[in-house]
């Protein structure tokens, strides 16, 4: 396979940029252009369900990379250019305007769209989703002093932005099928600790499904599965996951199951095709890994793919989610372990659970305990045997279990 | 804390912990930021406290191995040099150059630390 010459990226996300950045550390000195539907400069999408939403970050705080680094690093910017097709076959894609663009390897970055609550009156005005900076920013105009808001959805998103809510002064009260959400990936000590935040913080908490919206003079109400009465509000935020965007990828014929299958090197099933972030999903693996950090880690398997170089391990996977004040930070999947050892007093509010195999930690969740997650980030990495005593011996520092 | 022509005695020797950072602040510097004095591997090293891609303070990262890990994102940086050593970040942290001696640790903001 000879070197690319020229890359195309469809998307201007995280996974994207970090593509190009590893590219050019990597030598790459082709051409690069990346291809984003949205105007403006790319912006990173973490802040919008905390301070874009509060109102302290403006567009230029949440740029993912300086205007400079543009020049910088000669990658060309088509803002507001969206894509109709990739054509791998012919080495190029073809752009919303019918305008066809050569390159002879090609990035989908395409990201996911939020998946919308699948009942009747979903599409009332009243309900929004959360993805964008337009997203955010329609949704920060209705966050007043005083509002009655229904977020659905207790997962990251839903729980960040209820959280938000609530300090900006709303009326909120968040709606979740699930008792205690996310208790599959951080455990049930951690999950538990969590979502009863919300209630401590004035959050009126519901365990039900939605079944549909319906329009009222002022604002919607909100009906509930169960004994549940209506929730009457003035918004709605559904924050229930999204739906990966691989309507170019189907089109050209790659294999998409769930996300656009992925081998090392972020490869696609075709050649000269990669896929990187929320829209690719790797081979072996259930899930699509939509987080911050596996979309800069998979940008630069992508890079190391396409020069044909050997990809480095990508090690535990690792997310963050602030709310009420707090972090979480997650390291690994909870439901991987055998077990859990606290290290802290979960009354406290700040405390971490280890998820062991064996004498192995496979996982951790922690709040507000960041120097724990990097510890057991290693651990795991490293697969050291451990002690379990130590784990929860608050006396013992955890460092000495990496020497 | 004292000043003198030889720098900012920031510490008494011994005062910061083996894998442990401290955090001088931006009015104690002179500099317009906070500096971070790091304490790694037997030797001192100090950096613009304020990770280069968030804001964050790298004085309450993870040292290690010659390295600082942000407490945020994750990004590290070269203790020696500076040089961000995985993404996010993609800017070097300034260096300044840290010596020890009269049983103190001395900074000295602004100037580059020397290989």
């Amino acid at each position: 396979m000879s070197p690319p010459r020229s890359i195309a990226l469809v998307g201007a996300g995280l996974a994207a940029l970090s593509t190009c950045d590893a590219l050019r550390a990597q030598g790459y000195d082709g051409e690069l252009v990346l291809y984003s539907a949205e105007h403006g400069l790319p912006y990173d999408r973490p802040p919008l369900s905390k301070d874009v939403l509060l109102g302290k970050a403006r567009r230029d705080d949440v740029l993912l990379r300086p205007e400079q680094w543009y020049d910088d690093q000669r990658v060309s910017l088509r803002e507001g250019a969206p894509v109709r097709a990739i054509r791998p076959a012919e080495g190029g894609l073809e752009l919303a305007d019918g305008t066809v663009e050569a390159a002879d390897r090609l990035v989908l970055a395409t990201g996911g769209t939020p998946r919308p609550l699948p009942v009747p009156g979903a599409d009332d005005p009243a309900v929004h989703l959360l993805r964008t900076w337009e997203d955010a920013e329609r949704l920060r105009a209705r966050l007043l002093p005083g509002a009655r808001v229904a977020v659905v959805g207790a997962g990251l998103i839903g729980a960040e932005t209820a959280a938000v809510a609530c300090a900006l002064g709303c009326l909120v009260t968040l709606i979740d099928p699930v008792a205690v959400p996310l208790a599959a990936v951080v455990g049930d000590d951690v999950a538990g600790v969590l979502h009863r935040r919300h209630t401590d913080e004035g959050i009126e908490v519901i365990t039900a499904g939605v079944e549909r919206v319906e329009r009222r003079p002022h604002g919607v109400l909100v009906h509930l599965g169960g004994d549940h009465g209506p929730v009457a509000v003035d918004t709605v935020v559904v924050g229930i996951g999204i739906r990966p965007a691989i309507e170019l990828a189907q089109a050209a014929g790659l294999v998409v199951d769930n996300g656009i299958v992925v081998s090392e090197g972020q490869r696609t099933s075709r050649p000269h095709v990669f896929a990187v972030g929320d829209v690719a999903r790797p081979d072996g693996h259930r899930v699509r890994h939509e987080h911050w950090e596996a979309a800069q880690r998979g940008g630069e398997a992508a890079a190391y793919g396409m020069l044909g170089l050997t990809v480095p391990e990508p090690g535990a996977s690792w997310f963050w989610s602030d709310r009420h004040g707090s972090r979480l930070e997650a390291v690994g999947t909870m439901a991987q372990a055998e077990r859990t050892v606290l290290r802290g007093d979960p009354a406290d509010g700040a405390f971490t659970a280890f998820g062991l195999r064996g004498d192995r930690v496979v996982a951790a969740a922690a709040i507000d305990r960041s120097r724990d997650v990097k510890v057991a980030r290693r651990l795991v990495d490293r697969g050291v045997a451990v002690d379990a005593g130590r784990l929860a011996d608050e006396g013992a520092d955890l460092r000495v279990l990496l020497r | 804390m004292s000043t003198t022509g030889t720098g900012i005695r920031v510490a008494d020797l011994g005062g910061i912990e083996e894998g442990e950072a401290l955090k001088v602040s931006a009015e104690a510097t002179g500099h317009g930021d906070a500096i971070a004095v790091f304490h790694d591997g037997g030797a001192y090293y100090a950096l613009d406290d304020t990770c280069s891609h968030g804001q964050a303070s790298l004085s309450e990262g993870w040292i290690e191995d010659g390295e600082v890990e942000c407490p945020l994102h994750s990004a590290r940086f070269c203790l020696k040099s500076g040089v961000p050593l995985c993404m996010p970040a993609t800017v070097a942290a300034r260096t300044h150059r840290v010596e020890v001696h009269d049983g103190g640790i001395w900074l000295h903001p602004g100037e580059e630390a020397t290989g």
